[in-house]
C-alpha cells in the first residue's frame, strides 16, 4: 500500500480544504486522473493521480481541511508499477519535456573580428557630447589609441577653415595685403554707401582718375574728417591739411598702392604726369617703399576693369575709401522723362568710428557734385 | 540517440566513465541505494557494485579526506555533496589538501579528484540548499571550478574534469536539472576545460555568465534581438581558470560588456572579469562594463526567490543601459 500525502498546492500553503471527490474508495485510478478539487487560500485546483492503481482509503470528507503533508489518499499499487522518484527531500525541481534548444554552440571564441576603435574613455565621453564618429578621429595615442586631445583636435579642424598645407608662402605685396586686410577687417567698424554721378556734360578729354583725385580733394574741403587717421587703441584722430591719395594700381604680382603725396597742390596736367609716372615706376618695379607709405586716402578705379558698386576695405589707420566702378550710359529719370545718361558708380566706405554718416554723404555728396561739374 | 536532461546527462558521464576506467570511484551520501538526493547517482551501485559506489556517513569532511586520500594514491574519485551548503565542513580538506597536493610534494602525487555538488537558487528550498559561492573556491590557487549548463556541456565537461589529473569543483546548477532535454551521444568526447562556450553570436553588446544564468540570458538575448539589439553570448563554463581570450575578443567587438551571475555581486567571479576587461581592454569599451548579480544576501526563502534571481528584465535593462553608449 502507498499512501499519498497531500502536496503543497501552491507556494507555502499550509493546507487546503476538499471541495469535492471524484473518485471513491475502490475505484482503479491512473496517473495523472483528477483525484479531488482541492480549495487553498489562493484557488480551486484539482489533484492529480500521482500513481496507477487502486483507492484503497480516502483520509478525509467534502469540507474536511488536510494539512499540507498529511495522508491524503492510500494505494494499491498495479503489479509492476515502480515508484520512479525525482529524489530530492527539500526543493521542487522545475521539470519540462521541452527541447534544449541552444543553437550552434561554438567552444571558445567567435573566430571573426571587426576593427575595434580604441580610445580613451575621456575621448569616447567628449566624442559622443560633441557627436563626433570616432571611426573619422586621427589617432595619435600609443598603439592607434584616440586620446581626449585627437578629439579636440578633429574638433578644431572641422570647425575652422581646411589647412592649407601644400602651396606656396605669400610674400612681397600679396603677404602685405593679406596682413593689412586681416587688420581692417578686425579693427575698423566700416560703412559703404553708394550713389551715382552723371557725367554726361563732361568732356571725353578728362581723365576720370585725375577727375576723381581733384574730387577727393574738393570733397576733403567739405568734409575734412574723412582725410585723417584714426588709432582704435588710444582713440585718437589726426586731421590732414594735405590730401596724399593711395591710388590703388593692380599688376599681377598683386595689389601697389602708390601714394600722390600733396594732390592739392598739383594741377590736372601734373597730376596725370605724377599718374603716369607711378605706375610705369609700378609696372617697372621701381616704386620704393617710401612712395607707397603715408596716404591719407585711398581711391581705387576698379572700374577700369569690371564691377559696377563694391563695399571698398579701408587701409588703416585711414578713415575712408573711395571706390569707382565702370561707367555707363543708362536710362535715367529727368524732368519726367526717360533718357539716356553716362553714369558713375561711386562707392564710398568709411571707419564709423572716426566719421559720422552725415561727413560721409555730405562726402559723397561734393565728389559727385564736383564729377558732374556742379556745386555741391 | 536518446533527449535526456542536465541530471541524467551527469548519471550518463558517471557510468561511461566507470566502465571506461577502474579507477573511478563515487562516493557521498546517499548516492548508492537511494542514488542521489537528486537521482544524479542512479543506477551505479548496480551496474558498479558496493566497492566503487560507496554510501558514505553524513560527514562531509571525512568525505572530502577519504576522496583526497584515494585520489594521491591513484583512484579518481567523484565525490558528491548533496547540497552546496554542506560542502563547507570539507574545506579545509579541499583548500589544504587538494588544491595543494601536487605543489606541497613537488609533483610527486597528483589529486584527481572531482568534488561535485548542486548548486544555485530557484528550487523553493531553504537557504543552504540555494547559494552560489563559486567565487570561494575559483579563489583558491590549485582548484579547477566548472560550471555546466546544459545536458551537453554537463556530459563533456564532467568527462572532462574526471580525466582531469588535478583537482575540480563541478557545480551542477540544480534549477537546470531537469529543465529541459537535450540530444547527448554517450561516445566519451570530453568538451575542453579552461574554455568559454559562445551560445549566441552579436555584434551589439557580450553577455557573459554561467550556470544556470545562462537560462535567463539566452531568453533575454532573444527578446534583445526583437529590439533590434545584437548580443553575444558567452557561457564561461570553467570560471577558474578563466578563458578571458575568449571574452576579449568578444568585447574587442562589442565594446559593450554585461556580466550575469546568481551569485552575490561583492567578490564575485563577475568582479574578476570586470577588472581584466577594465586591465585589457579599457580602452575598447564603448560603455562601463555591468554586471547583473543576485544580491549581497543571505537566499531568500522560496517566495522572494524570483527577485533575487537575476531576471530577464534585470539583464535587458542592463543592455540598454550600455546601449545609451554610442
Amino acid at each position: 500500500m502507498k499512501i499519498f500525502h497531500l502536496p503543497d498546492l501552491g507556494e507555502g500553503l499550509a493546507e487546503a480544504e476538499i471541495r469535492d471527490w471524484y473518485v471513491k474508495e475502490g475505484d482503479r485510478v491512473a496517473v495523472d486522473q483528477p483525484l479531488a478539487s482541492m480549495e487553498t487560500a489562493k484557488a480551486v485546483v484539482d489533484v492529480p493521480s500521482p500513481y496507477t492503481g487502486k483507492i484503497i482509503k480516502l483520509y478525509g470528507k467534502v469540507n474536511d481541511v488536510i494539512q499540507t503533508g498529511s495522508p491524503f489518499i492510500s494505494f494499491e499499487l498495479d503489479e509492476g508499477t515502480i515508484e520512479q522518484s525525482k529524489g530530492s527531500v527539500v526543493g521542487s525541481l522545475e521539470e519540462s519535456s521541452k527541447k534544449w534548444d541552444e543553437g550552434d554552440v561554438i567552444i571558445g571564441a567567435v573566430k571573426t573580428k571587426s576593427p575595434a576603435i580604441k580610445a580613451m574613455p575621456a575621448a569616447r565621453v567628449l566624442a559622443q557630447q560633441m557627436k563626433i564618429d570616432l571611426s573619422i578621429v586621427n589617432p595619435t595615442g600609443p598603439q592607434g589609441l584616440i586620446t581626449p586631445d585627437d578629439v579636440k583636435r578633429y574638433i578644431d579642424q572641422s570647425t575652422r577653415i581646411p589647412v592649407v598645407d601644400q602651396g606656396e608662402s605669400l610674400h612681397g605685396v600679396r603677404r602685405v595685403m593679406a596682413n593689412i586686410m586681416m587688420q581692417s577687417h578686425q579693427e575698423i567698424v566700416p560703412v559703404t554707401i553708394i550713389d551715382d554721378a552723371d557725367t554726361t556734360t563732361l568732356s571725353k578729354q578728362v581723365n576720370i582718375t585725375i577727375h576723381l583725385l581733384k574730387a577727393i580733394v574738393a570733397a576733403v574741403k567739405i568734409a575734412p574728417s574723412l582725410n585723417a587717421w584714426f588709432d582704435g587703441k588710444t582713440l585718437k584722430r589726426q586731421l590732414f591739411d594735405h590730401v596724399d591719395i593711395g591710388l590703388a594700381v593692380d599688376t599681377a604680382e598683386g595689389l601697389f598702392v602708390p601714394v600722390i603725396k600733396q594732390v592739392e597742390k598739383y594741377s590736372v596736367e601734373e597730376l596725370r604726369k605724377k599718374v603716369d609716372v607711378y605706375k610705369r615706376s609700378v609696372q617697372d618695379r621701381t616704386i620704393t617703399a617710401s612712395d607707397m607709405q603715408g596716404a591719407t586716402f585711398t581711391l581705387s578705379n576698379f572700374g577700369m576693369i569690371a564691377g559696377r558698386y563694391a563695399t571698398p576695405i579701408i587701409v588703416p589707420p585711414m578713415v575712408a575709401i573711395l571706390g569707382c566702378g565702370r561707367s555707363r550710359d543708362a536710362v535715367v529719370a529727368m524732368d519726367g522723362k526717360m533718357i539716356i545718361r553716362h553714369i558713375v558708380p561711386l562707392s564710398l566706405t568709411f571707419d564709423h568710428r572716426a566719421v559720422t554718416g552725415g561727413e560721409a554723404a555730405r562726402f559723397l555728396g561734393a565728389i559727385i557734385a564736383y564729377l558732374q561739374g556742379t556745386t555741391y | 540517440m536518446a533527449e535526456i536532461t542536465l541530471v541524467e546527462a551527469i548519471t550518463q558521464a558517471l557510468a561511461h566513465e566507470m566502465q571506461k576506467d577502474t579507477d573511478v570511484i563515487v562516493l557521498g551520501e546517499d548516492v548508492a541505494k537511494d542514488g542521489g538526493v537528486f537521482r544524479a547517482t542512479v543506477g551505479l551501485l548496480d551496474k558498479f557494485g558496493p566497492e566503487r559506489v560507496l554510501d558514505t556517513p553524513l560527514a562531509e569532511s571525512m568525505i572530502g579526506g577519504l576522496a583526497v586520500g584515494m585520489a594521491v594514491q591513484g583512484l579518481k574519485p567523484v565525490a558528491e555533496f548533496q547540497f552546496m551548503g554542506f560542502i563547507y565542513p570539507a574545506i579545509d580538506q579541499i583548500i589544504n589538501h587538494a588544491a595543494r597536493i601536487r605543489n606541497r610534494t613537488r609533483g610527486r602525487l597528483s589529486c584527481p579528484v572531482v568534488f561535485r555538488t548542486p548548486y544555485g537558487a530557484g528550487i523553493h528550498a531553504p537557504e543552504h540548499h540555494s547559494e552560489s559561492t563559486e567565487a570561494l573556491f575559483a579563489h583558491v590557487p590549485g582548484l579547477r571550478v566548472v560550471i555546466p549548463s546544459s545536458p551537453a556541456r554537463a556530459y563533456g565537461l564532467l568527462l572532462a574534469a574526471i580525466r582531469d589529473p588535478d583537482p575540480v569543483i563541478f557545480l551542477e546548477p540544480s534549477r537546470l536539472y531537469r529543465f529541459a532535454k537535450q540530444e547527448v551521444k554517450d561516445n566519451g568526447q570530453a568538451l575542453p576545460l579552461d574554455t568559454c562556450f559562445t551560445l549566441r553570436t552579436g555584434d551589439d553588446v557580450t553577455l557573459v555568465t554561467w550556470g544556470a544564468m545562462v537560462k535567463e540570458t539566452l531568453s533575454a538575448c532573444d527578446r534583445l534581438i526583437e529590439a533590434g539589439i545584437q548580443a553575444e553570448v558567452i557561457d564561461v563554463a570553467t570560471i577558474k581558470p578563466l578563458d578571458m581570450e575568449t571574452i576579449l575578443l568578444s568585447v574587442e567587438k562589442t565594446g559593450r560588456c554585461v556580466i550575469i551571475h546568481e551569485a552575490p555581486l561583492t567578490g564575485g567571479v563577475g568582479a574578476e572579469i570586470a577588472a581584466q576587461i577594465a586591465e585589457k581592454a579599457l580602452f575598447l569599451l564603448k560603455a562601463p562594463p555591468v554586471r547583473v548579480t543576485g544580491f549581497d544576501t543571505i537566499v531568500p526563502y522560496s517566495r522572494l526567490e524570483k527577485y533575487y534571481i537575476p531576471s530577464e528584465k534585470r539583464i535587458i535593462d542592463a543592455v540598454h543601459r550600455t546601449m545609451e553608449f554610442t
